[in-house]
């Protein structure tokens, strides 16, 4: 059981930084960003690329682990810069936004597939280990170094950002933009710099994970489908916009894909993720963060 | 000084023109109410000034400063731009965040980074304008009255450190008694070398309150007069 909630805790941190970054953009500039998934990829492949120069130059140790997370995150903050050049600024204030922002960024998610696959080939590509190889003992259930690390290092971060948005002064634009794009106009909000800092914070957490997940799964053209899709997943359980609520999905998710994994079978967990989330949608139109951040229109 | 001039001002949406080639200016110190029936382009004028209407041409000085110009599509585009210049507007439905608390919402109203920094003296002075709002100040501001929401509104125009206040509509959907309070209390305000306008459908609301009055029928200004309401000609457009 313990093993399970530890599994569950490590796909629930590197899925909700995902989930948050999808929910922060579309809740911030009404954009949903098909394109996470591209970003997700980016930061692998920054990480990769970093830590082939760094072998060349026998570095080892806690500097690779912190430069390949750093280059991960640089990587993919960079990439969602560059979707938001590409897909919102030029878009932004034109009729149907949404709609077209969201062919746009299906375009770039479908190019930057291909993209990589020119560049990189379709080998998957290792990252080094950035916890180590341990083992630790925890109520008689083992926990790897590589878990506990993505545990930590995933919590701390959404900790940073959530207390950011909490108590900064940046953060409380982000958050009027995201209750009211009038109000944030009125008392000086610029969408369009605040969009772009929401897609390079949301492309910084994806590109975290990104490298957490790489620790099991490599780098590949299409490792960020899988992402993506569960990124969307909990984001629309959790209620687009609301952090309590995505986080809370984030766990929900999670929990039960280690579940699903350990007493039926891998194959169903696709299954089990939808029909979670269609239920959730019968019953809290508005996700689970109707139920946390109660607000009278 | 004149803080505010206003030249050849047309604006509206799409196909519909609002404003029609409208003169304006206010000097500093000054208060003025801007009166007139619903639709005739007391809104359109407020929003004109920080660029949110769908279209507008026309000069519009703010301290010397050119903020004005063509502009045919990009709504509120430049409107973080302008009102960082010093203007601040409490607009029409009030536009507040309704996940914040009441006490964040004044705080937006604090953009710029100086202003930022003297955020906790300048939400004390609006608490002293607004004394219902001290005991909301953790309280959701969607869970707040009509006339606690048009407070926080008009609270967090008054955060800022402008030049220009714009007020659109204060009394609007709220109890006679709150309103003319809400009034009042927007008239004492010491407004130094700044400007306000108020723009009032309840024109015995400004009685004495404000330093002239302006009446808008049809898209432009009709009417120029001193505080005193009573020679208002019928002409005007204006009904008392």
């Amino acid at each position: 059981m313990i093993d399970v909630l530890i599994s569950a805790a490590v796909l629930a941190s590197m899925y909700g930084l995902i989930a948050i970054g999808i929910s922060f953009t579309w809740a911030s500039i009404g954009m949903l960003n098909l394109a996470q998934g591209f970003i997700f990829t980016a930061g692998g492949y920054t990480a990769w690329l970093f830590a082939q120069y760094a072998e060349t130059l026998g570095m080892e140790g806690p500097a690779l682990s912190v430069g390949v997370l750093v280059f991960g995150m640089g990587g993919s903050a960079l990439a969602g810069l560059l979707v938001g050049a590409v897909a919102f600024l030029p878009l932004q204030d034109r009729a149907n936004f949404r709609t077209r922002s969201l062919i746009a960024t299906l375009a770039i998610s479908l190019m930057g597939t291909q993209l990589w696959l020119v560049l990189f080939g379709s080998q998957n590509k290792p990252l080094p280990p950035i916890f180590g190889e341990g083992r630790f003992e925890i109520a008689n259930a083992g926990i790897s170094s590589q878990q506990l690390g993505t545990i930590i290092v995933a919590s701390f971060m959404l900790a940073a950002v959530i207390m950011w948005m909490r108590s900064s002064r940046h953060g409380l634009q982000m958050r009027a933009m995201m209750m009211n794009p009038l109000g944030a106009a009125v008392v000086g909000v610029s969408v369009r710099t605040t969009g772009m800092r929401v897609l390079a914070i949301s492309g910084a957490l994806t590109g975290l994970s990104s490298v957490l997940l790489a620790q099991v799964f490599f780098v590949s053209p299409t490792s960020g489908t899988q992402p993506l899709v569960i990124g969307l997943i909990i984001s629309l359980a959790g209620g687009l916009g609301s952090i309590p609520g995505t986080v809370a999905a984030a766990g929900l998710i999670g929990l039960a894909e280690a579940m699903t994994a350990r007493y039926l079978q891998q194959s169903l967990v696709p299954f089990v993720l939808f029909g979670i989330v269609v239920l959730i949608l019968i019953f809290r139109p508005r996700g689970l963060g109707g139920l946390l951040e109660d607000v009278r229109e | 000084m004149r803080i505010l001039e206003l030249q050849g001002v047309s604006a509206g949406y799409g196909p519909v023109r609002v404003l029609h080639d409208l003169d304006l200016s206010v000097n500093a110190g000054e208060r003025v109410g801007l009166v007139g029936l619903n639709g005739h382009g007391k809104t359109t004028l407020l929003n004109t000034i920080v660029g949110l209407t769908g279209w507008q041409d026309g000069s519009i000085i703010f301290k010397g400063e050119q903020i004005g110009g063509r502009r045919t599509h990009g709504v509120g585009r430049t409107t973080p731009h302008i009102v960082r210049k010093g203007i601040a507007l409490a607009p029409q439905g009030d536009a507040i965040f309704p996940g914040l608390s009441v006490r964040e919402n004044l705080d937006s109203g604090a953009y710029s980074g100086a202003t930022w920094r003297s955020r906790k003296r300048r939400r004390e002075k609006v608490l002293e304008v607004f004394p219902p709002l001290a005991k909301l100040q953790r309280q959701s501001a969607g869970t707040l009255s009509g006339g606690e929401r048009r407070m926080v509104s008009v609270g967090r125009a008054l955060m800022a450190d402008a030049w220009l206040y714009l007020v659109d509509e204060p009394s609007l959907g709220l109890a006679p008694k709150i309103s003319v309070n809400l009034v009042a209390a927007l008239c004492e305000i010491d407004l130094g070398d700044g400007a306000m306008i108020i723009a009032e459908q309840n024109v015995p609301l400004l009685e004495g309150r404000v330093d002239r009055v302006l009446g808008m029928h049809a898209g432009e200004l009709k009417l120029d007069a001193g505080e005193s309401l009573g020679d208002i000609p019928p002409s005007a457009g204006v009904h008392l």
